[in-house]
């Protein structure tokens, strides 16, 4: 799977599980090249903004819980998940 | 219950603060990793358990089906998994970090 197929799977699993209002999907992987080889070539470190009424009610670990479960074997080949969860009335 | 779960069981029953990174406090080996030590840093915790997953891969592993959580660092207070990087600086922004180490007994009120 190259990192915009990644990406893409990310989003597909994500909109299929969480229903979100909105979902910012970015590969900083870039970002890590310099003492991560691996991530020169993009597809191992993402940072994830994902607002859905399914958080409502949760705490962050649960909500952090909930993507990590979405993702589910996808998160053998990711080195790095930032997330953001929120529900549609949290700033 | 394997080895490896009963070795991260004991240590994280033994120590008030545990925390799986890569590298040591000194030396982090990863940004998130080197975010929660500044962060325990700020909140005045002079002693905890570091353990650098990095120096053996079963409890790399070992940690993630513990907690049931893919990535790396995991900080743990009293025996309860709290989270990783974000999850970690969120609670200090909001000051419950400081209230879970306090009633930990590893900072002063």
């Amino acid at each position: 799977m190259n990192p915009t197929e990644k990406t893409q799977a990310i989003r597909e699993r994500l909109t299929a599980v969480l229903s979100p209002y909105r979902l910012q999907i970015e590969d900083q992987s870039h970002l890590h090249a310099g003492h991560n080889p691996a991530a020169q070539h993009g597809g191992t470190h993402y940072a994830v903004t994902i607002v859905s009424d399914q958080f409502a009610g949760k705490r962050s670990i649960e909500r952090h819980r909930m993507v990590y479960d979405a993702l589910g074997s996808l998160m053998n080949s990711i080195h790095a998940l930032a997330i953001t969860a929120k529900t549609p009335d949290e700033p | 219950m394997s080895d490896v779960q009963e070795t991260i069981r004991q240590q994280i029953a033994s120590h008030p603060v545990v925390l799986y990174m890569k590298g040591t406090p000194q030396f982090p080996m990863c940004g998130f990793s080197a975010t929660v030590v500044h962060i325990l840093d700020l909140c005045g915790v002079k002693d905890y358990l570091a353990v650098n997953v990095l120096e053996d891969e079963s409890i790399r592993q070992g940690i993630k089906e513990y907690s049931n959580w893919p990535t790396i660092p995991q900080l743990y207070i009293n025996g309860e998994f709290i989270g990783g990087c974000d999850i970690t600086r969120e609670l200090y922004q909001s000051g419950e970090l400081q209230k879970l180490l306090q009633e930990a007994g590893v900072v002063a009120n």
